[in-house]
């Protein structure tokens, strides 16, 4: 079982496929949920599921921007897939039949 | 976009970020920077953020984590994160521990911060250990002055000193621009400062040429009475003073700031001694006092060896003179510290037991948290975790509590030191000198070290002795006899003995306070004012104007109202006075060394104001008092008892050198305390003051009023300052105030070890308590069974106060047998009471015992009160 900032990181890495970085996750996030969650939270969480296999990362090339420091490029693996998956399963069953407007729409 | 992001921030992160995640971290909160979705604030919020949570917390360890081998530091820096942790979830006993270490480790450090430079570096000279005193040795055994003439001989013969000086006392009044002050200062011998090792930071120091009769032609000064009194003036060398001397004295030097005169710490100016044929430059006149710096390669005993001879030459030439038992050569360091040693000696011990007694219950807290935890270790220790491992756990969680324990106590005794510093009597040397220093600060991190290594190293040592087995299957329900329950009870045991020593200790200081507070002074110190007033100037050039003065200061503070009578004295008793004689007897053609007494010059009515006995014969006549040509005396009791026969009445004795002239004793007095309340044997001779060889600048008045004393210090100030308006007036108090200062150093031993005792004797009934506690929570369903079978409550209760009983008993047994021990050190300090004391031994036994009583009251109380039902069903 997923904790729910992890499901919510893996949901963003994968909804941005190959564009997932710390900002762009950070968009995402804040877009669908409206949390302004710091960098450095999303880093932790990142590096965290990264020890668990459910994310790997690539280091991308020194660009002009951002002080022309690297980004960190990262993608959810079939693991990290088959996780999320169970886990929303899990959720979906403990949300089943209860009262109106938690089942999914 | 050119604005650049704040360059602080980035730097911490760069250097502190884990390499790995420091490009895209770091990069990223840039880019929003850049984006302007942050401005400065969030910036450094998203920099410290990621900081705490990228390198500080590590990301979450859970068992999903691979196993990696991990550095010893970094394992018990993860060790300490955890601890950190794991005390924060039980505030409890993180306060209690805490709180118990940072009051013992609080009085230590206080006690180490003035104990250091006034006891182990009380010399702030180069090379301390170089530096000696020379006395006599008079006919009891005690050091004696030494007469110039002695010195002038012995320093000639001598060959085992770089330098040597010698020097007496000298107050000087010095006015000018501001209102005239008395000033306390030396007369020394030009190679003083060299002996000491400390040279003038402006002008120069005394030379050989200085240092010639009757010289007050030059003057050094302390770098506070520079800046006091001459605004720190640059051009100071070469100024002249005003002294009221006939020639106006140049000051030629200015001692360092750093200057610290621990011989006479109030000085604050100095002048030659220039002393080489006077009268008082004799071999009997014995008031100046003697240091010298060894030759590096001169040994105490061997400059010890060397001077004895030449001493007892000395006397063989003049046997009238010397006692003729040789010379007392010892290190300044002891002398300066001899009034201090046993005091602060019994002190220390004192803290160190509390200190101890503080470790005892923490580790006790600990072991109490550990037996708790037992299911915890062994789980870890079956996934792999070894003893050591399990240890370094418990060291780096007891670091963490000793670590803050430390802290708060350096903040204690921070907070204490001032009001500390504040009773203890001025006249100690180096008092400028006590703070939290360096030295403190690594004794407070050894003792951290150690408190922390103890709350490891029990605790781990019963972690280890249990199977994982037995601790999951025994549960929570444990018997009595475990390992566990003996080492508890084994530290309690030694923490009862620990403060019962302590409370025997106060104990004994306390009867001995109170037989010092019962003492007979010898004279009424309630309703006496005492103040210091002075004749200085060219006003008073000649002996008959400085009594005319005395005559006008005590008629006018008789004309107060209230006041009953009035007298002046040269010396007050407990008043830190020191000015002693030696007395001959006449005896026949002949005249025979009776004893050193100290002199006390008088006017008329000082017997009476004070309040004193005439034990036989009678006081000075107002006609006495007045006319030379009657020369009497008077002599106290103890005095009396040195005179063959001891009889003293009709006796005419002589104060001082062979020229001088012969008084009649007519008087015996009782003995007034004079150098302390707990003086045995007071010698002292009185003599009206127009009897003496010259008049005195300075003379104390003595003032009897009546009602409390306070009330009239101001009216009897006022009266004097009427007489002569620029004569400084100094040291007003009360007589009282004069006799409880000088008891004040004994009082705060008394404080000290009674506040010692108090916080020793509640952790020590909290230790019992929490054994007990602990013992009756594990022992429920014992209880429940005993009482289902038909136990009485009494005897529910009796099974806990037996087992606290016997941790009691333990206790005072051994406490009792450490009493002994300690009482050796204390028996300095006592007065009036034996070191073995019978009724001390049993008060200390009985407060002790109260306190354990009381320690065991919850516990049993809690114990009858268990339901059989629910302790059976407890598990």
């Amino acid at each position: 079982m997923l904790g729910e900032l992890e499901q919510v990181v893996l949901l963003a890495t994968m909804r941005l496929g190959d564009e997932g970085y710390g900002v762009t996750i950070h968009d995402e996030i804040s877009r669908a949920t409206q949390r302004d969650l710091t960098l450095g939270t999303i880093h932790k969480t990142l590096v965290r599921l990264e020890t668990k296999g459910l994310v790997e990362s690539r280091m991308g090339e020194a660009t002009p921007q951002r002080g022309g420091r690297r980004k960190r490029h990262y993608r959810v693996t079939p693991q990290g897939l088959k996780v999320l998956r169970a886990s929303i399963r899990a959720l979906r069953r403990m949300a089943a039949g209860l009262a109106v407007g938690l089942e999914p729409s | 976009m050119t604005h650049t992001p704040p360059r602080l921030a980035l730097r911490f992160l760069e250097t502190f970020l884990p390499e790995e995640s420091r490009d895209a971290v770091i990069g990223d909160i840039v880019e929003r920077w850049e984006q302007n979705g942050f401005g400065a604030l969030r910036f450094w919020l998203e920099a410290v953020q990621a900081l705490v949570t990228l390198q500080f917390v590590r990301p979450d360890s859970s068992a999903f984590e691979p196993a990696q081998r991990e550095s010893f530091l970094q394992g018990f820096l993860s060790d300490l994160r955890r601890g950190a942790r794991s005390l924060a979830r039980a505030p409890g006993f993180s306060l209690v521990a805490i709180g118990t270490l940072a009051i013992a480790i609080g009085a230590t450090a206080a006690l180490i911060s003035v104990a250091n430079p006034l006891l182990f570096q009380v010399l702030p000279y180069p090379k301390p250990r170089q530096l000696v005193m020379l006395n006599e040795r008079m006919n009891d055994g005690s050091p004696g002055n030494i007469g110039y003439a002695t010195y002038k001989d012995l320093r000639e013969g001598s060959r085992s000193f770089t330098h040597s000086a010698t020097y007496g006392t000298w107050e000087p009044t010095l006015f000018g621009e501001q209102e005239g002050e008395r000033l306390r200062g030396l007369r020394v011998s030009w190679e003083f400062f060299r002996t000491l090792g400390v040279q003038p930071v402006l002008g120069r120091d005394f030379v050989r040429e200085d240092d010639t009769p009757d010289n007050l032609n030059v003057v050094v000064i302390s770098h506070s009475l520079w800046q006091r009194r001459f605004a720190g003036d640059p051009n100071i060398v070469g100024r002249t003073i005003d002294l009221a001397s006939a020639t106006k004295p140049t000051v030629i030097g200015v001692l360092p700031a750093s200057f610290e005169n621990v011989l006479d710490p109030p000085s604050e100016i100095y002048r030659a001694l220039g002393y080489a044929t006077q009268s008082w430059a004799c071999r009997s006149c014995r008031h100046l006092r003697v240091i010298g710096r060894l030759r590096s390669d001169v040994t105490l005993e061997r400059a010890s060896r060397e001077l004895n001879p030449m001493m007892k030459r000395l006397a063989a030439d003049h046997p009238k003179t010397y006692p003729g038992e040789g010379v007392i050569v010892e290190r300044l360091s002891d002398r300066v510290t001899s009034s201090t040693r046993a005091i602060f000696g019994v002190v220390i011990g004192a803290v160190a037991l509390l200190l101890l007694i503080a470790a005892a219950n923490v580790v006790n807290l600990q072991l109490a948290r550990a037996a708790r935890r037992e299911e915890e270790f062994a789980v870890r220790a079956a996934l792999g975790a070894g003893r050591g491992r399990i240890a370094r756990q418990l060291f780096a969680e007891g670091l963490v509590i000793a670590a803050v324990g430390g802290v708060a106590g350096l903040i204690v005794a921070g907070v204490a030191l001032p009001s500390f510093v504040a009773v203890l009597p001025d006249t100690l040397p180096r008092l400028g000198s006590i703070g939290l220093d360096a030295t403190v600060l690594a004794v407070i991190a050894l003792l951290v070290l150690f408190v922390a290594v103890a709350m490891g190293m029990f605790p781990a040592f019963q972690a280890g002795t249990r199977s994982l087995f037995s601790a999951i299957r025994a549960g929570g329900a444990r018997g009595g006899g475990t390992p566990h329950h003996r080492t508890r009870s084994g530290i309690v045991i030694a923490e009862v003995a620990l403060a019962m020593m302590l409370v025997i200790g106060a104990t004994l200081l306390g009867r001995s306070m109170l037989h010092l507070l019962d003492v007979d002074l010898g004279f009424q110190p309630s309703g006496l004012v005492t103040m210091t007033v002075e004749s200085s100037g060219p006003r008073y050039d000649s002996a008959r104007k400085v009594f005319d003065h005395h005559d006008r200061i005590r008629e006018a503070v008789l004309r107060v109202p209230g006041v009953k009578s009035v007298a002046l004295t040269s010396q007050l008793p407990l008043g830190g006075n020191y000015d002693a004689y030696g007395i001959y007897l006449r005896d026949g053609a002949s005249d025979v060394p009776v004893a050193d007494a100290q002199r006390y010059a008088v006017s008329w009515d000082y017997m009476r104001t004070m309040g004193m006995r005439i034990v036989r014969g009678r006081s000075f006549t107002e006609a006495e008092t007045r006319d030379t040509a009657l020369r009497v005396a008077i002599v106290s009791e103890s005095m009396a008892r040195r005179f063959a026969g001891g009889d003293a009445i009709g006796k005419y004795i002589r104060m001082g050198g062979a020229e001088r002239p012969w008084s009649q004793v007519v008087g015996i007095a009782a003995d007034t305390r004079h150098e302390g309340v707990d003086q045995g044997e007071v010698r002292q001779v009185y003599v009206p003051e127009r009897h003496w060889y010259w008049e005195e600048s300075a003379m104390i008045l003595v003032a009897r009023v009546e009602g409390q004393a306070s009330g009239f210090v101001n009216g009897v100030r006022e009266a004097v300052r009427g007489v002569d308006p620029i004569q400084p007036i100094s040291r007003i108090a009360t007589m009282e105030q004069v006799v409880s200062r000088s008891i004040a150093q004994r009082r705060l031993g008394l404080i000290l070890f009674v506040a010692f005792s108090a916080m020793a004797l509640l952790l020590a009934g909290a230790g019992i308590f929490g054994v007990l506690a602990g013992a009756v929570t594990e022992r429920t369903r014992e209880f429940g069974v005993r009482t289902a079978f038909g136990a009485t409550p009494a005897s529910i209760m009796g099974l806990v106060l037996r087992q606290g009983g016997t941790l009691a008993a333990g206790g005072l047994i051994l406490g009792g047998a450490g009493a002994l021990l300690l009482s050796r050190y204390i028996g300095a300090l006592l007065y009036e009471v034996k070191t073995y004391d019978p009724m001390s031994l049993v008060l200390g036994v009985g407060v002790v015992a109260v306190v354990a009583l009381l320690a065991c009251i919850v516990p049993a109380r809690r114990a009858i009160r268990t339901d059989p039902i629910v302790a059976l069903r407890s598990d």
